[in-house]
């Protein structure tokens, strides 16, 4: 027999099949609206998934690169404040160096300041040696020592050359920090020298180590002003240093919101979109389950008596 | 002759009796899908015209004639062949996505970048002792989370190889099934319930093995099936062959029926092929990952100090995603300043140069790589399996609306068939009535 028929087996197949399919797109559409994620997993969107894997990296790096320019920052800063101590250390030995160059010092007087000017090499020394918020020499390059030593009377640089560079992401290397020769070393006279050996033989000539203390300290004046130029130019660098990582991190905070806004565009789901979306599958399903239910309970078998 | 018309009407409500237990048989088994609608149809009884009979003499009323199984041939057939497809996707799909799972949940791609995010970190303070202890202990995740993907990925081809065992199993049962049905089927009578009920077992048995792998499909004139998978004969008559299964080295399946190889063209058993393929692809494309890693690591070592000075050791010891481990027993052993730096040294170049190298084409983005590949091939497959599923729910659907019982006809047919026999039953009335008129007479 090849009438047609209405297959009471194909009609609930096919019906399971209908509402079987809206009720997993609802399902689907309701777990996204609770996550508020699109992708469960990578194979829901492929390329938006190797996108959100991408974002992810660079956020997370970038939380670093972010933490690593606030300590590069914060250690400049510190150096900042170290060379401004030692800033007024050495207007306070020019005070004191003008006062000796006069005539009318006396010899003792003029020992005493020599005595105060030995002690300021030693405050300097001190601050040079400061340490960063990691506890290493902020003017010692690459060593884990100090930057100065003093042995004897003697102050010598024991630091690297460099003070080496940090990456702060996206190919921008940033030196560390500077060394403390860039500070401390300056030519004056014509000859290369620095300030502890500078003030080390101004303090022993004011003592009288020298014949003419005097013109000694009147030299010194000069070789002072050379020191304090040297210094802040160092000051002028680590500040520029300081404004560039500035504009950095808030380079940083602009990726990070263009980061963010990538995200919830590319694995965010649109809520009033979804929700209203949801609420026409569910109509749909209602229906089809009303009139599934109508379909179902028409059977010829109430009719026949 | 009230006789005669006594026999006439008990023969219509024998075979009206006959149709209605056909169609209780056929509302009982409204919803079993392998039950094919079965009619019964009719023959008139009647001696063929002798030279002096009268006419009208020669009536004796009705008979049932044969059962008749709804069938549909090429229904059938299509519904196979479209199952089969749509088990080998669902299979292969499956195991892919095991494998994707493996892959995903076990983390190696955060765990690299978070390997990055340390390097990042100890960049800014190389001497501390805590920061050089999250590298290390980063490292080692990273080593762990291969492995347990890579043992993920083994057991998602255990699960696969232990189905295909099982479904060949399945499949061989099922051959003998079918060689008996075909050996019953040649005893039964031809329009018999008997008959109805083999055939209805024959494509049973068929449908559930065509699940399994493709089949190629004749059947003589009496229903017998002879089955063919790829080249090799399966079930011919009442002889059934033996299918087994091994391994090949890409990590596809072999097949050999009574020990001669063929192939398998769709079906589960193809799926669960295609997919331990697909995983072991996978997992080599995970142990290069791994690999790049460990080069990587331990080639910026090589060229590094230690931080007591000492020339550092490899990061990474082992091989492939299997085997990779964590070879470094203290964070100080790591290479952040060059050789030659001395110890305590706050040189990051070395540290730097390892950075670099990891983030270009480094294994992150290799790992990336690798994710996007199962996934956008998962997803591949996704759409292909949906539209073979829709297709077979079609095939399937159609079959049913052919050979499927409609509660509707048979509603009517009950109706119709209980008014046949209660006219019979008229009928051996009115031949009473006529007998007892006639006995009245006298």
């Amino acid at each position: 027999m090849t009438a047609v028929t209405n297959s009471t087996l194909a009609f609930y197949r096919r019906a399971s099949a209908q509402m079987g399919t809206l009720r997993a797109s609802s399902e689907t559409l309701q777990n996204q609206i609770s996550t508020q994620e699109r992708l469960t997993r990578s194979s829901d969107d492929p390329v938006a998934a190797s996108q959100l894997r991408m974002l992810s990296r660079d956020e997370k790096l970038a939380d670093i690169d972010a933490a690593n320019a606030r300590r590069t920052s914060e250690n400049l800063e510190l150096a900042g404040d170290a060379l401004g101590a030692i800033s007024e250390d050495l207007i306070r030995a020019r005070e004191l160096v003008l006062w000796a160059s006069s005539d009318t010092m006396g010899a003792a007087e003029r020992a005493r300041i020599g005595e105060e000017v030995e002690q300021l090499r030693l405050r300097i020394l001190s601050s040079i040696n400061a340490r960063d918020a990691g506890g290493n020499a902020l003017f010692g390059g690459e060593t884990s020592g100090n930057a100065y030593t003093l042995s004897g009377s003697t102050i010598s640089y024991t630091g690297t050359a460099t003070a080496g560079e940090i990456d702060l992401g996206q190919g921008q290397l940033l030196s560390r920090g500077v060394t403390g020769p860039e500070v401390m070393n300056f030519t004056s006279g014509g000859s290369p020298t620095d300030v502890f050996t500078f003030l080390g033989s101004l303090a022993s000539a004011l003592q009288g180590g020298v014949a003419d203390p005097v013109q000694a300290a009147r030299d010194g004046l000069a070789g002072i002003d050379d020191a304090v130029e040297s210094l802040t130019r160092a000051q002028t660098i680590i500040g520029t240093r300081v404004a560039w990582i500035e504009v950095i991190e808030d380079r940083q905070i602009d990726q990070s919101l263009t980061r963010a806004a990538r995200t919830a565009e590319t694995g965010g789901v649109p809520f009033a979109e979804t929700v209203a979306e949801l609420q026409q599958m569910l109509t749909v399903l209602e229906a089809s389950q009303a009139s599934f239910t109508r379909l179902a309970s028409l059977s010829l078998f109430d009719s026949i008596r | 002759m009230s006789g005669n018309l006594i026999m006439i009407g008990k023969s219509g409500a024998m075979a009206a009796r006959a149709a209605l237990d056909i169609t209780a048989q056929n509302i009982a088994n409204a919803s079993n899908a392998n039950y094919a609608r079965r009619t019964l149809s009719m023959a008139e009884l009647a001696s063929k015209g002798g030279i002096a009979s009268e006419p009208g003499t020669g009536l004796s009323g009705v008979r049932p004639d044969q059962v008749l199984r709804t069938n549909s041939l090429f229904l059938q057939n299509e519904a196979r062949r479209t199952g089969s497809d749509l088990a080998r996707a669902d299979a292969e799909l499956s195991g892919l996505t095991n494998a994707q799972s493996a892959v995903e949940q076990a983390g190696i791609y955060p765990a690299l970048v978070d390997f990055e995010a340390s390097l990042a970190r100890l960049a800014s303070d190389p001497l501390d002792g805590a920061l050089r202890a999250a590298v290390l202990e980063d490292g080692r995740r990273i080593a762990q989370t291969f492995n347990i993907a890579d043992q993920g990925l083994a057991t998602a081809v255990q699960e696969q190889q232990f189905n295909a065992d099982a479904g060949v199993a399945q499949v061989n049962v099922l051959t003998g099934e079918l060689a008996r049905t075909n050996a019953a089927i040649a005893r039964a009578t031809p329009g018999s319930s008997t008959m109805a009920v083999l055939h209805d077992q024959r494509d049973a048995l068929l449908g559930e093995m065509s699940g399994y792998a493709g089949l190629g499909t004749t059947f003589d004139a009496l229903g017998r099936v002879t089955v063919k998978l790829g080249s090799e004969t399966l079930v011919s008559g009442v002889d059934s062959f033996a299918l087994a299964r091994s391994d090949n080295a890409d990590g596809s399946f072999a097949f050999t029926v009574g020990g001669v190889a063929t192939t398998i063209g769709t079906g589960s058993l193809q799926g669960q092929s295609q997919a331990v393929q697909g995983i072991t692809a996978i997992s080599s494309d995970l142990d290069a990952v791994a690999n790049l890693l460990i080069s990587k690591a331990n080639s910026a070592q090589s060229t590094g100090a230690a931080l007591d000075g000492t020339a550092a050791t490899p990061f990474f010891s082992g091989m492939g995603a299997a085997g990779i481990t964590l070879a470094l027993a203290s964070g100080d052993g790591i290479a952040t300043a060059p050789a030659g730096a001395g110890p305590r040294s706050r040189d990051i170049s070395n540290l730097q140069s390892l950075r670099d190298s990891l983030s270009v084409n480094g294994p992150a983005a290799g790992q990336d790589a690798l994710l996007f590949r199962v996934s956008s091939g998962i997803a591949a497959r996704t759409i292909t399996r949906d539209a073979l599923s829709t297709i077979a729910d079609t095939a399937g659907t159609a079959l049913a609306a052919e050979t499927g019982v409609d509660l509707d006809q048979e509603a009517t047919n009950l109706l119709r068939y209980q008014q046949q026999f209660q006219a019979s039953s008229k009928v051996i009335q009115a031949a009473s009535d006529i007998f007892d008129t006639l006995m009245g007479i006298g």
